[in-house]
């Protein structure tokens, strides 16, 4: 199996994009990890494409009408799509094709375009649930979410007070990248314990915002790497992924079984044997607050229910002794669903690379750990990534 | 196996897409090329130099070399038919009168193609390398949509 290293990341801003098509998103994104890989289009062998259900942009085949703006034409192409968890899936899926020892460079490109479905984004989410037993109830997603939060809360005696330090240090987080769309550097605990409330427990500032934008990855073998970019080697050293059982009425909604099992994948992959020692930052996917916490622990960052903890310590923030969602997070950047491979995928890099900027954590991190969530809220990807 | 003849006597849900429309953005090309369209009644491409390909309409990249194209050039109304289909009956199987003819125009050897209709001209007259022109609405109709263009016809 070949070695495979992230060589250029890009993204776009994170906003309402009225002006530009969703192609016009993928090619700025696009361009800008080529010209930090130092690469030309050219000289691209393959490329993954990931963004998430048609329904959003109201073309059907999305995949392949984003496909010239992704460098994809005339190139071997596919699209991959997990929902949310597309952030981390499409790059796992650019790895395989280099692992495999059928490519040398892969550009990943995801995008999302919510702002197409009228009257909302929601309207889409809307008809994702079981046609005969949820939707007759005319569940959302914030609801369902709702139940999860009030699980994981009552479950491991987590308080609410904590839950929202996640969005505070988050959206303080994200005032430092210039792709955010919801950085507030003022935002308190109590504004958002006074939010308006969406489905309580969940209120306005415990959730991220629909989004459109793109992200792009380039990766290369390690031979290639370290040919055009022998200053800053990043690896991708493990990758997992992991879905559980169709019905969310069926699943533990406190603890993320699923997402342990994908984390144990990539860890073992790596060599990992104690996470809680040997990852340095975290990435885990936070489209609300609640579940940046779940999902530390469900990466084995930390026990079920200590996440918490360690956030009211401090130690998850940008100078503390494991930094999580440095760049802002999908609550303080924005939630293009697949896009956030920008500030999963692409932070861990830029960090590990000493590229982040005003982000750069202080702990000068050696391996870290990103993950997204998604498909019918059952499904994680996880990715692993070293510096050497 | 049973043949199921009145789907409604069966168990089930009734369902609709909630979506009520889609706002589709022409883009920042797009913008262009429409607004040259309706104010101007100008068909505009976008070149790229080193590819050596015009594209309309136009695009902010190149697909195959990926350079930002900001050279915009007036291609005229004029072109020729690389392909085209009639229709004689539509979706329902009632007859069109006259018949659909839809042609892909070329605008030159290096530029991409642009769909549309044909108009003025009968089915049978109809030959792939004829020269058409493109036939606009009047200015006050326009609305910067491809539909400004009526259609091609023939250049007598």
């Amino acid at each position: 199996m070949k070695e495979v290293a992230v060589v250029g990341a890009g993204m776009t801003l994170f906003a309402s994009r009225m002006m530009e098509t969703g192609k016009e998103l993928c090619w700025e994104a696009a361009k800008q990890a080529l010209d930090e890989a130092g690469l030309s289009l050219q000289e691209i062998d393959a490329v993954i494409m990931g963004t998430a259900p048609d329904a959003f942009d109201g073309i059907h085949k999305k995949g392949e009408n984003l496909l010239d703006g992704a460098g994809g034409a005339n190139k071997p192409y596919m699209r991959v799509y997990t929902g949310g968890g597309t952030a981390v899936m499409t790059p796992i899926a650019g790895w395989w094709h280099i692992a495999s020892g059928m490519f040398d460079t892969v550009l990943v490109v995801n995008e999302e375009k919510m702002s197409s479905a009228r009257p909302h984004a929601q309207s889409v989410f809307a008809h994702i649930w079981d046609p005969i037993l949820d939707r007759p109830l005319r569940p959302n997603l914030v609801w369902i979410f709702a139940m999860e939060m009030q699980r994981y809360m009552h479950k491991y005696n987590v308080r609410k007070e904590d839950i929202a330090l996640v969005s505070v240090k988050n959206k303080r987080n994200a005032v430092d990248h210039p792709c955010a769309q919801l950085a507030d550097p003022k935002i308190t605990v109590e504004d958002v314990l006074n939010s308006e409330p969406m489905a309580l427990p969940v209120r306005r500032l415990d959730i991220s915002p629909p989004s459109d934008g793109a992200s792009a990855l380039v990766l290369a073998s390690l031979d290639v790497a370290r040919e055009i970019c022998p200053d800053r080697i990043v690896t991708i050293d493990g990758v997992g992924w992991c879905i559980d059982t169709t019905m969310w009425t069926n699943r533990d909604l406190a603890f993320p079984k699923f997402l342990a099992r994908a984390a144990d994948q990539a860890y073992r992959m790596a060599g990992i044997k104690d996470p809680k020692k040997e990852i340095h930052i975290a990435e885990p996917y936070d489209p609300f607050n609640y579940k940046e916490l779940q999902h530390m622990e469900g990466l084995l960052l930390c026990e079920p229910g200590e996440a918490a903890i360690l956030t009211r310590e401090g130690v998850t923030q940008r100078d503390g002794r494991l930094p999580v969602c440095p760049s802002g997070g999908l609550l303080g950047v924005g939630n293009p669903i697949a896009a956030t491979m920008g500030i999963k995928v692409g932070e861990i890099y830029w960090q590990l690379a000493r590229k982040a900027g005003k982000r750069q954590v202080r702990n000068d991190p050696v391996t870290g750990v990103c993950q997204a969530w998604g498909d019918l809220m059952q499904f994680s990807s996880v990715l692993v990534m070293r510096r050497r | 196996m049973e043949k199921i003849s009145k789907p409604t006597e069966i168990k089930h849900q009734l369902g609709h897409m909630e979506v009520d429309h889609y706002h589709y953005t022409v883009g920042l090309a797009g913008e262009r090329f429409f607004t040259a369209l309706r104010e101007e009644g100008k068909l505009l491409g976008a070149r790229c130099e080193s590819c050596g390909v015009t594209y309309i309409p136009p695009r902010i990249y190149c697909e195959e070399c990926f350079a930002e194209l900001d050279e915009y050039v007036d291609l005229g109304l004029e072109g020729e038919v690389r392909s085209f289909t009639i229709a004689r009956i539509d979706r329902d199987g009632r007859p069109l009168d006259p018949p659909e003819i839809r042609a892909l125009i070329s605008f030159g050897e290096d530029t991409t193609d642009l769909l549309h209709l044909l108009g003025e001209v009968e089915p049978e007259e109809v030959y792939i390398g004829m020269e058409v022109e493109a036939v606009l609405k009047p200015k006050r109709e326009r609305e910067g949509k491809v539909t400004d263009i009526r259609y091609f016809r023939p250049i007598k």
